[in-house]
C-alpha cells in the first residue's frame, strides 16, 4: 500500500434541516434536526479510496491524517487507474438574501403556513396538506493541492397539496416554491389558492387519448425535457461508461438548428454552486449550441478520461461522495410567441407543470408526465385533460422540436441520482414538438 | 453517552421519550465498465428522540452521537407547536422473541468477499458476450438498530445486508439487474450477470408495435413500480384519514380481483429488513391489507392510530440512519391465482420508465415500456422497440388473468409476475 496519496480532499457538511408538515389543519411536526458529516476522498496508486464519517471526526490536522489513510485503506480494493485533470479553483460570492430564514422563529413561520393552508379550502377539497423545508448548511473543503473554501448557504421552500374529489373522482393540485433567496412563504395565498383550483378544475378533465400528435410543452415541462432527455445523457460519468446515447456526438448537429441548452451551477437559482463539490470553479456549460452537441458536464475525473467540456459538475449530498450533476438547466429563448406556436401547432395538446420524468440514457429513451394539458383545437386551447404524459427517444425528439419560444422561465425542484438528491432548476420557453407520442389513460 | 442517559435527562421534562439509535458501517465497490474504480467505507450512526408531553409530540435527530443533549432539547421544543392527540402511550416491554431475523454473521465487511461477488457477477455477464458492462456494484453493510423508550421497553438487533447490481449495454439496448438479501449465500451474482446481459443483448434490433390493446405480463420489477407508486401510498393509514388514498371509505369493499390477496409478512425469511419490532417498538404481526378481492385493513403508526381512534398495527418504518417513524410495511406480498402466465402470446414487460408518474389519487398511468418482449410459445421472443403502457392500477388489480407460481423479493415487496387482458399500449408503429 502506498504511504501517499497521489490526491486527497476533504469536504465536512454540517447543518439544520427545520421541517414543518401541516395536515388537513393539524401541525403533524414543526421542528430542527441536526447533522454532521464528512467525506473523505483519496487517490490510491489505481483507483478513488473514498471514508465516509461523522464530522467532528475530521476537526483537526492531526485527525485528516488517519482518515486520509483510512481512505487510502479502502482504495486498495480498485483495479483501475483512475486520472484527474487540473482544474481551476475559485468561489462565488454567496448572495444576499431577502428575509434570512433562519431569523424568524418556527412559531412565527408554523402560523404563516397554517394561514396558507387555510387558502386551499373549497367546496369538495377533501384533503390539504402544507410543508416546509428549510436547510442551512456550511460547507468546508480541503484539497491536497491546498485548495480550501468554507461557505454556508441557507435554502428553503414549501409546497401546497390540494385534493379535490365528487361523484368518486379523485384529483390533485399541487405547487411548490424553492430558493436560496430568502424566506418564501410570506404572502403566497395565489399558490395555494392555484392548487386547490387545479384540483377542482381536474374533476372536470377528460382522460387524456393517447397517440402521436403535436404537443406543445410548458416552461415547466420544458424544462423537465431539457433535464430528463438531454441533461442526463450529457453526464461525462454516464458517457465515459459507455451509457449514453450523447457519446461520440460531440461537433454533430443532433437537433433542431432553434435549441440551445446549458446547465449552468453559477446562476443564482436554487441549483447554484458557488464552487462545485472537489474544489472545481463553477460555470456555464452548453451541452448544445444551435442544435450542434458542444460540451459534457464534468467532473474532474470524467473531464481528464473523456473530455469536451469543463469541471464544476461535480456534487454530492452530505457524507455522500460527489457524482456527475446538472445544477440550473434550461433551454435558451428562440422568438416565437406563445400564440405563434398555437397557431402553427393548429391541432395537438398542451402539456402543463411536470409530475416527475426518468430517462434511460444508454437507450435513449425518456418519459414525463404532465400534471394537466388542453386539447388544441384549430389554434386554440379547448378541453381540459389529466394524466397526460410524453416519451420518446432523445435524438429524434431533439429534431422534433419545430418551434421554441421567447418566454423562458426556471422552475426549482430536485433531482436523483444513484441515490443522491440535489437542487436544481429546470426551464424553458414553451416549445413546439411535432409528432409526439402522448400516453394517456383513454387510449383505444 | 448512553441511552439511558438520554432518558434519564429528558423524565422529568417530558411525559414520554423514545430513543432510536442506529450504529453501522458499509463497505463497496463500484465497477465502471469491468474494472473497480471504487474502494468506500462508510462509517456512521443516527439518533432520534422523540418525546410527548400532554399529547404533543416532538421529534429531533442528528448523526453526531455527542450533541445528544441539542437534539433532545430541540425535540422538546418542537413538541410544543403540533396539534394534540390522544395518546394513549409509548409500547410497554412485550414478551417477544429477540433472536434476530435477518442477520448473517457470514455477512463481513472483508474485501475479499466484495470481490468474489463481483467475480461471479462478471462471469454470468459473459453469457451474452453481445452485451458489455457499463457500471455496477456491490456493497456489504452490518447495523445495529435500538429502540428505547421511558415505558423501559429495550430492544436492540443486528441486521446485515448484501446488494449487488450490474448495467449492461448492447448497441443502444440496456439490461440492468439487482440482488439483494440479508443473507450472504442468497445472493445470486451469477444469475444478476447473466440477466443483465441477457436484457441487453436480446433488446438490440426490436420493431415497434402497433398501437392497440394487449394481453400483457407484468414482470415482479414492472408490478413493483405500479404499486409503489399507487397502491401502497394508498394502504396508509393517514393517507386514508386525510382524503388523500383511492381505498378511503372503501373498507369491506371488494377493490380488487377475487383471487387477489395482498398480505403484509413481517417474518416471511424472503425479505431484507425482518424484525420482530417495527420502527417505534411495537410487536409486529401479519396483516392482511387486501383479502381475496375484499379491502379488509390498513397501516398504521401509533401517532396516526391515537389520532383517528384507530388501533396501532405496527406499521411504523424508518428510513436510514436517523430516519422519523412514517406508515410503511414489511413484507408485502401479492397473491393471485397461479397460472402459466407465459402460456398463450402477449407482451412481456420486465420494466417501465417513469412508473412513479403514476397518478396516486386516481390509479391512472402512462408509462415508457422498458426491455418489453414479445411472448412466443411459451417464451420470450422478438424484442419490441419501444411503447407506452396506459391504464390504470386499481383497474388492472381488478381485471387479472391470474399470476405465476415463481416470485421475486425487492426490497419489502414479494411479487409474482401477473398477466393481464386487454391494456392499451400506444405504439410507435
Amino acid at each position: 500500500m502506498p504511504v501517499d496519496p497521489r490526491y486527497y480532499d476533504i469536504r465536512r457538511v454540517s447543518g439544520e434541516i427545520t421541517q414543518v408538515d401541516i395536515d388537513n389543519g393539524k401541525v403533524e411536526q414543526a421542528g430542527t434536526s441536526f447533522y454532521d458529516k464528512a467525506t473523505v476522498r483519496v487517490l490510491g496508486d489505481l483507483g478513488w479510496g473514498i471514508l465516509s464519517v461523522p464530522g467532528h471526526r475530521s476537526g483537526s490536522e492531526n485527525l485528516h491524517k488517519d482518515l486520509i489513510s483510512q481512505a487510502l485503506s479502502a482504495s486498495a480494493i480498485t483495479n483501475e487507474r483512475v486520472e484527474i485533470s487540473p482544474v481551476p479553483s475559485r468561489i462565488h460570492q454567496i448572495p444576499r438574501i431577502g428575509e434570512d430564514p433562519r431569523q424568524v422563529d418556527i412559531e412565527e413561520k408554523v402560523k404563516i403556513l397554517l394561514d396558507l393552508e387555510k387558502s386551499a379550502a373549497a367546496d369538495n377539497i377533501v384533503s390539504r396538506r402544507v410543508t416546509y423545508i428549510e436547510k442551512a448548511e456550511n460547507v468546508f473543503f480541503i484539497d491536497s493541492s491546498g485548495v480550501e473554501y468554507q461557505y454556508e448557504l441557507c435554502r428553503c421552500g414549501f409546497s401546497v397539496l390540494a385534493v379535490a374529489s365528487r361523484g368518486g373522482v379523485v384529483q390533485m393540485g399541487y405547487e411548490r416554491d424553492h430558493t436560496i433567496s430568502g424566506l418564501n412563504i410570506r404572502h403566497r395565498h395565489d399558490l395555494a389558492r392555484e392548487s386547490a383550483d387545479r384540483a377542482l378544475q381536474l374533476l372536470d378533465a377528460r382522460p387524456a387519448k393517447g397517440g402521436m400528435m403535436h404537443a406543445i410543452l410548458d416552461p415547466e415541462l420544458g424544462g423537465v425535457f431539457a433535464h430528463e432527455a438531454v441533461g442526463h445523457a450529457a453526464e461525462g460519468d454516464l458517457v465515459k461508461e459507455g451509457n449514453s446515447v450523447l457519446k461520440g456526438k460531440i461537433g454533430e448537429m443532433i437537433g433542431s438548428s432553434q435549441i440551445t441548452i446549458v446547465d449552468d451551477p453559477s446562476l443564482v437559482e436554487f441549483g447554484f454552486c458557488p464552487v462545485d463539490d472537489e474544489g472545481s470553479a463553477t460555470s456555464r456549460t452548453e451541452i448544445i449550441r444551435a442544435g450542434k452537441m458542444q460540451s459534457y458536464l464534468h467532473s474532474k475525473e470524467t473531464l481528464a478520461k473523456i473530455g469536451d467540456g469543463i469541471a464544476g459538475h461535480c456534487r454530492g449530498m452530505a457524507g455522500e461522495m460527489p457524482i456527475v450533476r446538472m445544477s440550473n438547466t434550461f433551454i435558451e429563448n428562440g422568438d416565437a410567441s406563445f400564440e405563434e406556436i398555437l397557431q402553427t401547432c393548429k391541432d395537438g395538446i398542451l402539456l402543463k407543470g411536470s409530475r416527475g420524468g426518468q430517462v434511460d440514457p444508454g437507450r435513449g429513451m425518456f418519459q414525463f408526465n404532465a400534471e394537466y394539458g388542453y386539447l388544441i383545437e384549430g389554434g386554440e386551447c379547448t378541453t381540459m385533460v389529466r394524466d397526460v404524459s410524453l416519451s420518446g427517444e432523445i435524438l429524434q425528439t431533439l429534431h422534433a422540436v419545430s418551434m421554441v419560444g421567447n418566454d423562458r422561465a426556471l422552475h426549482p425542484g430536485y433531482c436523483g441520482k444513484g441515490g443522491q438528491t440535489v437542487p436544481v432548476t429546470d426551464g424553458a420557453p414553451h416549445l413546439l414538438l411535432e409528432n409526439a407520442v402522448v400516453g394517456g389513460s383513454d387510449v383505444c | 453517552m448512553s441511552v439511558e442517559q438520554i432518558l434519564k435527562a429528558a423524565q422529568g421534562r417530558v411525559d414520554e421519550a423514545e430513543v432510536c439509535i442506529s450504529t453501522g458501517s458499509s463497505l463497496s465497490a463500484d465497477l465502471k465498465q469491468r474494472q473497480i474504480e471504487i474502494g468506500s467505507l462508510s462509517e456512521g450512526s443516527g439518533l432520534v428522540i422523540r418525546v410527548i408531553t400532554d399529547g404533543q409530540i416532538g421529534i429531533s435527530s442528528t448523526n453526531t452521537m455527542d450533541t445528544w443533549e441539542q437534539c433532545l432539547d430541540a425535540a422538546v421544543a418542537s413538541a410544543r407547536f403540533s396539534d394534540r392527540v390522544d395518546w394513549k402511550g409509548l409500547p410497554k416491554p412485550a414478551a417477544i422473541d429477540h433472536n434476530p431475523l435477518a442477520y448473517d454473521s457470514a455477512v463481513q465487511a472483508r474485501p475479499e468477499i466484495l470481490t468474489n461477488l463481483i467475480s461471479r457477477m462478471l462471469s454470468g455477464a459473459d453469457s451474452h458476450p453481445d452485451a458489455v458492462v457499463t457500471g455496477g456494484s456491490v456493497s456489504i453493510s452490518c447495523a445495529t438498530h435500538t429502540i428505547a423508550n421511558s415505558t423501559g421497553l429495550f430492544y436492540e438487533a443486528p441486521e446485515t445486508n448484501v446488494t449487488v447490481s450490474l448495467e449492461m449495454i448492447a448497441g443502444q439496448s440496456t439490461g440492468f439487474e439487482y440482488d439483494t438479501s440479508w443473507r450472504l449465500d442468497a445472493i445470486n451474482p451469477e444469475h444478476v450477470g447473466e440477466k443483465a446481459a441477457f436484457f441487453a443483448a436480446s433488446g438490440q434490433e426490436g420493431e415497434e408495435i402497433s398501437t392497440g390493446s394487449y394481453d400483457v405480463v407484468l414482470s415482479p420489477t414492472a408490478l413493483s413500480h405500479l404499486l409503489e407508486a399507487t397502491v401502497i401510498p394508498a394502504l396508509s393509514g393517514r393517507n386514508v384519514h386525510t382524503g388523500r388514498s383511492f381505498f378511503a371509505g372503501k373498507n369491506g369493499q371488494k377493490v380488487m380481483d377475487e383471487h387477489v390477496s395482498l398480505i403484509d409478512d413481517p417474518f416471511d425469511s424472503r425479505g431484507i429488513g425482518n424484525c420482530p419490532w417495527d420502527g417505534e417498538g411495537m410487536p409486529v404481526q401479519k396483516t392482511s391489507f387486501v383479502d381475496h378481492g375484499i379491502l379488509s385493513s390498513f397501516a398504521y403508526d401509533l401517532k396516526t392510530a391515537y389520532r383517528y381512534g384507530e388501533h396501532p398495527t405496527g406499521h411504523a418504518v424508518r428510513s436510514g440512519m436517523g430516519g422519523a417513524p412514517g406508515i410503511g410495511h414489511h413484507n408485502l406480498i401479492l397473491t393471485a391465482d397461479t397460472i402459466d402466465v407465459m402460456g398463450d402470446n402477449a407482451v412481456y414487460i420486465h420494466d417501465l420508465i417513469g412508473a412513479h408518474t403514476a397518478n396516486p389519487m386516481s390509479g391512472d398511468f402512462s408509462v415508457e415500456l422498458s426491455n418489453p418482449f414479445h411472448i412466443n410459445g411459451g417464451d420470450l421472443d422478438k424484442p419490441i422497440r419501444t411503447g407506452m403502457l396506459s391504464g390504470n392500477v386499481f383497474d388492472l388489480l381488478s381485471q387479472i388473468d391470474g399470476c405465476s407460481k415463481e416470485t421475486r423479493t425487492m426490497g419489502s415487496l414479494i411479487l409474482p409476475s401477473v398477466r393481464c387482458s386487454q391494456v392499451s399500449i400506444v405504439g410507435r408503429g
